[in-house]
């Protein structure tokens, strides 16, 4: 596979030749520094899930050798900075900003969290503790959404490298100690798996430092995922639904896709993902034919790439490049009665786009919006040095050049052939939380209707296409859905 | 007076800006009245290519004063999404995805803001559009019921944050009659209701859709003229309204007030604790003052925070919030504790350190610290152009006008302990305080 070789080719020499450096360099007087280590989850142990979450989490959140956790506060206050650490699957970044007038100071107490951590157990303790209730309380008990969306990764994935949630179990998380957390940063924490990334009007002399400062780590061993067992085959639907004392019904769905950002066929997917349902705008199919039409709920979208937090956020975060990706549909909380409507609407749709296509007058005007939303994408120089870093990990140029110049090629001939190759609307993953899972498990394996109930009257085109959606064949057995409690998700 | 630092810092920081703009807010802007009353905001930055188009309406969750119609601003949140004539839904989506527009909007007490962010040569066009819907929205009431289905699934995706609902708890004990007793997003029945208000619907855009409550930002690559000429020929011919809300008073609090929420699920148990402040003011200290309060004693340098969820370990999260309304609003500071059993000792301790300021002076030191914490945090905040539109929406929602901001920062420069003391012994006292806890654990709320 090109794209192994690729990667192979850059983790070798930087065994030899330090760490990759992406830099944008600029007059600006903030300074952004991201250092994106290329390990993640998919590293973890398989008995110690959520190991290269906690140790990322216990550097950027307790102290450095030298100093406490409260005095690195203390001493990025005046400044006004912070470090933001997150980890996915093969990626783990700590980012920061800071305004020129501090650099020096903030690059020690950055560099420090990184090369010198303090490993003290009072932080590692708050830290643990912190992240089994990011399980339990944040995610489990309080965002329906992205724990649907998160429990859809864990069920397609399930007995491979990405088949836990990036945070582990609760249960393994209980059992670490600060030795595991140390024993996976010597192993990780490696040159070869360093791309340091720079923004802004340093100098020259700076950018050396920080090069001789990052050459002290061990040169390698590079973590390598162009290898990873692929996910299990879907061969037929399956449902996943969790129990929950919830007020309505969240949906998520998909299945793996074998394309990834520098892939052949992915710009015709990015079109293909964007008409269907561009995250958080009105413009996609879905918003329009579930939220616009028919006010089935906040909003339905679609993925073709890894998209965490997206009800908080209108663009996704660089720096979660994969070389595994799904194909996603989100659709938010629907109200229970209309809630077996609004998956087969969802599936009705999808089954539509992978028979006719994109109709050629709106492959222009998504192509159109994607040439420019790369300039939104982009818009801080912290998010457009997270694109370029992704672009270095994915053996790409430049995204927004990457993009425009893909889409400028395409054709919806391109497009739709796309979707032949990669889209289907069966055999699939789909997970709901709801309350009534006993009622909706009967809906699904039924073959009876499941309409949706109206507070207007509706055209009489949406009527009669309803009368389709309302029978829409899920193909589903008794024994192809699961009901899960809550309280088991994300626990063992 | 300015500061001589805040100079400074603003010229070190964008070094081709005018003198114009010496304060904290760097960079030069013109404000201009339209003669119906709109008012347009032009910020050139040094970001090229993308223009952000903030238009904000001075009408918020504030003025839903009707009883039963909470919610409606922010409803219209939505609507405007419903077209006019010329541009129905479908070709309004169009045109923005032609132009790779973001586009979105937000609903907040006192404010109702739309946002655009684009490049620069789909200026035209976009004032256009947004031109077009301000003054000629068009739904009818089948449109209307099916928005109103969408704003109810927005509820409904909120509805499992404890969060959420501990924000309704606390806005409906401490206030009984100010309209801030309902969140933006309204009572749940007032929602459950709206698909029969049509003709209130059409009221309330009728009275507050009108030039003399907008105010359009435009920040970005763009020439302060030209922009002019664009907006007056699109929005010249707005028609200016003359409805005037009359907002109730709350009167004073007379003694502290408890509300519990039992949650149904697995959570951590909140306590929030609350206290009726003043309106937000850029000529006295007390804004500032009470800010600095949500600062100094509990964000993360804070000995609170240290002592809570650094070394005992009992809180896993605590945060402040100043009041910063146009009219009086509350201090809030909210902990997620990790046992029940630790509920009332982590309210109690909030309290005494809110309440602590009244009696021993902050030190002179930490307030200096502060200061160039915050100098610095404005700095960073200002890092793209959307960024610096929403910014300046936020200070134009309270006193139209960008100057507020350099106003409001000045007062802060000069901010003592003295001030601070003062603030606290007028506003964190025991009658004005309302506590609210949340748990799922049976029990827990008796007091």
């Amino acid at each position: 596979m090109r794209r192994g070789a690729v990667l192979f080719a850059l983790t070798a020499a930087s065994a030899f030749g330090g760490p990759r450096i992406v830099q944008l360099p600029g007059k600006s007087p903030l300074v952004t520094l991201r250092f994106v280590f290329t390990t993640g989850s998919a590293s973890d142990p398989s008995d110690k899930p959520g190991l290269a979450h906690l140790t990322a989490a216990l550097m950027g959140d307790g102290g450095t050798k030298d100093l406490t956790y409260k005095q690195i506060v203390d001493a990025m206050y005046p400044m006004a900075t912070s470090v933001d650490v997150y980890s996915d699957k093969e990626m783990t970044t700590f980012v920061g900003e800071t305004h020129i007038d501090n650099l020096d100071k903030f690059y020690g107490l950055m560099r420090d969290m990184i090369l010198h951590p303090g490993w003290r157990a009072d932080d590692f303790k708050r830290v643990r503790d912190d992240s089994i209730n990011a399980l339990r309380v944040s995610l489990r008990g309080n965002n329906d959404e992205e724990l649907g969306k998160e429990e859809l990764y864990n069920v397609i994935y399930r007995g491979r490298p990405y088949g836990h949630e990036n945070l582990g179990t609760a249960a393994a998380l209980g059992k670490m100690t600060v030795a595991d957390l140390r024993d996976f940063y010597r192993g990780h924490y490696t040159q070869a798996n360093l791309i340091i990334g720079i923004a802004g009007g340093y100098s020259p002399e700076f950018l050396a430092r920080v090069k001789r400062d990052f050459e002290t780590l061990p040169a390698g061993p590079a973590d390598r995922f162009d290898e990873m067992p692929l996910p299990a085959k879907i061969t037929h639907n399956q449902a996943t639904l969790v129990q929950k004392d919830t007020r309505s019904v969240a949906w998520s769905l998909g299945y793996p896709i074998d394309v990834k950002r520098g892939d052949p066929d992915f710009p015709a997917l990015l079109v293909a993902g964007s008409w269907l349902g561009q995250h958080r705008e009105s413009g996609g199919r879905l918003f329009r034919r579930m939220r616009e039409l028919r006010g089935l709920n906040y909003g339905d979208y679609a993925y073709m790439e890894y998209f965490p937090r997206g009800m908080f956020r209108f663009e996704p975060e660089p720096n979660l490049a994969r070389h595994q990706q799904i194909f996603q549909i989100w659709i938010r909380p629907v109200e229970p009665p209309n809630a077996v409507f609004a998956l087969r609407l969802a599936l009705f749709e999808l089954d539509k786009m992978v028979k006719n296509g994109i109709p050629p007058a709106e492959f222009e005007k998504t192509r159109s919006f994607l040439s420019k939303y790369v300039n939104i994408l982009t818009k801080t120089k912290s998010a457009e040095l997270g694109y370029a870093i992704d672009s270095e990990y994915y053996g790409i140029p430049n995204y927004n050049e990457y993009i425009r110049g893909a889409l400028a090629k395409l054709t919806v001939a391109d497009v739709n052939a796309a979707i032949g190759r990669h889209l289907r609307a069966d055999n699939l993953d789909i997970v709901g939380v709801a309350k009534d899972t006993d009622s909706i498990r009967a809906a699904l394996t039924g073959n009876s209707a499941t309409p949706i109930h109206y507070n207007a009257t509706k055209p009489p085109d949406v009527i009669e296409e309803d009368k389709i959606v309302e029978r829409w064949p899920f193909g589903l057995r008794a024994e192809d859905v699961t009901v899960v409690p809550v309280e088991t998700v994300f626990e063992n | 007076m300015r500061s001589r630092k805040n100079a400074l810092l603003a010229m070190s920081l964008f070094a081709a800006s005018s003198l114009a703009a010496a304060g904290i807010f760097p960079y030069p802007y013109t404000q201009e009245d339209l003669p119906n009353g709109l008012r347009l905001i032009v910020i050139p930055t040094d970001y090229p290519n993308i223009v952000s188009l903030f238009i904000v309406v001075g009408a918020g969750s504030r003025n839903e004063v009707e009883p039963g119609k909470s919610g409606f601003a922010h409803l219209f949140e939505h609507l405007m999404f419903r077209g006019t004539a010329e541009f129905p839904p479908a070709r309004y989506e169009a045109e923005l995805q032609n132009d790779g527009a973001a586009s979105n909007a937000f609903t907040s007490d006192d404010l109702t803001a739309f946002h655009t962010t684009f490049s620069k040569e789909d200026l035209p066009r976009i004032l256009s559009m947004e031109a077009d819907r301000f003054q000629h929205l068009a739904y009818d009431p089948s449109a209307f019921k099916t928005e109103t289905l969408a704003v109810l699934g927005e509820y409904n995706k909120n509805s499992a944050s404890p969060a959420s609902k501990l924000n309704e708890t606390v806005r409906a004990t401490a206030f009984k009659v100010h309209t801030y007793r309902h969140t933006t997003m309204g009572f749940l029945k007032d929602i459950e209701a709206m698909p029969e208000e049509y003709d209130y619907s059409r009221q309330f855009f009728d009275r507050y859709y009108r030039p003399e409550y907008t105010t359009i930002i435009v920040a970005g690559d763009v020439d302060a003229k030209k922009v002019r000429s664009m907006v007056d020929e699109r929005w010249g011919a707005w028609k200016r309204g003359s409805f005037k809300p009359s907002i109730p008073v709350e009167p004073p609090q007379d003694a502290p007030r408890f509300a519990h929420v039992d949650w149904p699920v697995e959570t951590l148990p909140w306590v929030e604790v609350a206290y009726h402040g003043p309106a937000y003011t850029d000529t006295t200290a007390e804004t500032a003052a009470l800010d600095a309060i949500s600062r100094l004693g509990f964000d993360q340098t804070s000995p609170l925070y240290q002592k809570l969820v650094i070394e005992e370990q009992k809180v896993d999260a605590l945060s402040a919030g100043p009041p910063d309304n146009l009219d009086p609003e509350l201090f809030t500071v909210r902990a997620r504790v990790k046992h029940e059993a630790d509920l009332p000792y982590v309210q109690q301790q909030i309290i005494a350190t809110a309440q602590g300021f009244g009696t021993t002076p902050v030190d002179a030191k930490k307030l200096e610290i502060l200061k160039q914490h915050l100098r610095y945090e404005f700095a960073l905040q200002l890092n793209n152009s959307e960024s610096i539109a929403e910014t300046v929406a936020q200070f134009v929602a309270l006193r139209r006008t960008p100057a507020t901001i350099d106003r409001y920062y000045d007062e802060y420069a000069k901010l003592t302990p003295e001030d601070i003391r003062k603030a606290a012994r007028k506003y964190l006292i025991d009658r004005n305080r309302t506590v609210v806890t949340l748990s799922s654990k049976p029990g827990v709320g008796a007091k």
